[in-house]
């Protein structure tokens, strides 16, 4: 079983030695780009020419486009269905089936929908598969962010795995002791009382135990904290930092002007 | 030099009457390896708790007399600052898993990182106790992924690595198979021959028996008995307060029932006293 949630893609490549703020802001830029930005055509052009590139820039092509597509098709399919069919105001009747009409401003409005949320799936993917959560975590410590906070998101990522297992435990020991855990929704709704009560017991206990393990190591001592991975940045990594943010404002602000 | 004092140490968690710990007053000399035994609910757990801090600073309740470890009084020192001279490993393996780094290299560095040690230093500490604790090859697992005597052996050297004054175990092998216990005593008594100062709650006689310098057995928050494991692991009290024996003092004590070991000779607390005892007596049986 995977012992954590991370998707990090261990390759060797610019794009994962990148500093891991210049890939969040360079994620957040394009987000907010390819929602607020000018055009039609915005959000479909990020994706081909800057994420796509990107990803083969950093080795991880294939994965990222798998990953896109697994997570945006299914949303596109629904859009494309509910927006052609009962997008309100659509007059350009392109196809009619019985009671059914599929309206062109439908359709429009589901691609430029699908393709701005494609774009902000496939953003924050070039952030995830090529940064490893601990160096994410790092820099952002490094740079001011509360250390309780970033225990908080990684320790997420590798706890509801190990919460995972112990719920299936927790399952197997009921289902050797009779219980009916599998079948009908009414044998796996009554199969969820004796899960709950386990598991939330037992995780108040483990909250309590991972408290005094942190404490023992001394997560609260009033030092400066130091880091055992050294993030490397560049002056040229915060120039395109820099500049990123104030192509952001720029396009937020074409789009407010207009 | 005492390392540890404790004096009329009195300890009752939050909304009870009844003290956990109860007048408790000893001393641990520097380099020592002290255990403490008692049957489940003596108190071992809460006097760990009380020896580090977390009693009554974590878990709140009112403590009077006082417990000074390493000068630092510990009710009035704040828990982080008597992290820096007791470290604290207890029962559990998996929670002692800090759940903020993804190999064990980078786990063993977590405390060193908050203490704020440089990069530089913190590899020669990580390298050395990795090697101390026979983990150096787990350094790129992911401690989510080893078995339960080896995630202890993490947390012993998540916690070593700090260099603690004072090591406090509670019982650290309890969830472990006989290979993991193994695997922890061993280390734990490495440790204790590099002159660390431990102080270890622990159900397994046999190995109090073969590691301490002295034994505090505890019965219903109070000390009972509080000398050498030769003296301790044989007294009648054991039996009287459910705390058992080592299968070598049973066998040797029913053994001297049936006058088949000396009057005169000390019951066996580990293998190499009963073997000799057995052997020196058995031709006079023969006869």
């Amino acid at each position: 079983m995977q012992d954590n949630l991370s998707l990090y893609i261990d390759r060797d490549s610019p794009l994962q030695r990148l500093n891991p703020l210049t890939k969040l802001v360079l994620s957040f830029s394009l987000i907010l780009i390819g929602f607020l930005g000018p055009g039609y055509w915005l959000a479909t052009g990020l994706f081909v020419c800057v994420l796509v590139p990107l990803s083969i820039w950093g080795k991880i092509g294939p994965e990222f486009l798998q990953r896109t597509v697994r997570l945006i098709l299914p949303l596109a399919l629904f859009l494309f269905v509910m927006q052609s069919l009962f997008y309100p105001g659509g007059r350009t009747v392109l196809w009619r089936f019985w009671i059914f009409s599929v309206k062109l401003e439908g359709v429009q409005f589901a691609y430029l929908t699908a393709t701005r949320l494609m774009n902000m799936v496939g953003a924050f993917l070039i952030l995830l598969l090529s940064t490893h959560p601990s160096t994410l975590m790092t820099d952002l410590t490094r740079r001011g962010v509360s250390p309780s906070l970033t225990y908080i998101l990684v320790s997420t990522l590798q706890i509801i795995p190990q919460m995972r297992n112990k719920a299936n435990t927790i399952i197997d020991a009921q289902r050797s002791r009779g219980l009916e855990t599998q079948g009908g929704i009414r044998a796996r709704v009554g199969a969820l009382l004796p899960l709950v009560g386990p598991l939330v017991f037992g995780s108040l206990v483990d909250v309590e135990e991972r408290a005094i393990a942190l404490e023992a190591r001394a997560f609260k001592a009033k030092r400066l904290k130091t880091s055992l991975i050294e993030v490397p940045d560049s002056v040229l990594q915060r120039q395109v930092r820099i500049g990123l943010v104030v192509l952001t404002l720029v396009m937020i602000g074409i789009r407010l002007w207009r | 030099m005492a390392i540890v004092a404790v004096e009329n140490l009195t300890y009752c968690y939050p909304q009870t009457t009844q003290p956990a710990l109860h007048d408790l007053s000893f001393q641990v000399e520097e380099g020592e390896f002290v255990a403490i035994i008692g049957a489940n609910g003596a108190g071992k757990s809460t006097l760990c708790y009380a020896l580090t801090g977390f009693a009554p600073h974590f878990f709140r309740g009112e403590l009077t007399g006082q417990a000074m470890i390493a000068g630092l009084d510990t009710r009035q020192t704040p828990l982080e600052e008597l992290m820096l001279v007791v470290g604290l490993v207890f029962q559990n393996p998996g929670n002692q898993i800090s759940g903020a780094k993804f190999t064990v290299y980078e786990e063993i560095a977590f405390g060193l990182e908050n203490l704020g040690v440089p990069p530089g230093e913190m590899r020669d500490r990580i390298d050395r106790i990795m090697a101390l604790t026979g983990i150096s090859d787990f350094a790129t697992r992911s401690p989510y992924a080893l078995s339960g005597g080896q995630q202890q052996r993490v947390a012993l050297a998540s916690i070593l690595v700090m260099e603690p004054k004072l090591l406090v175990l509670d019982e650290p092998t309890s969830q472990l198979d006989p290979i993991g216990s193994r695997e922890v005593f061993e280390t734990i008594r490495a440790m204790s021959k590099q002159g660390m100062t431990v102080i270890m709650a622990e159900h397994k006689l046999e190995w109090v028996a073969t590691f301490a310098d002295r034994v505090i057995a505890l019965a219903g928050g109070e000390i009972i008995l509080n000398g050498p494991p030769a003296e301790v692991l044989t007294s009648p009290f054991l039996i009287e307060h459910h705390i058992g024996q080592t299968r070598y003092t049973t066998v040797a004590s029913r053994a001297q029932a049936e006058q088949r070991w000396p009057l005169d000779r000390a019951l066996p607390v580990v293998i190499d006293e009963a073997e000799a005892g057995f052997r020196t007596y058995q031709p006079k049986m023969a006869e």
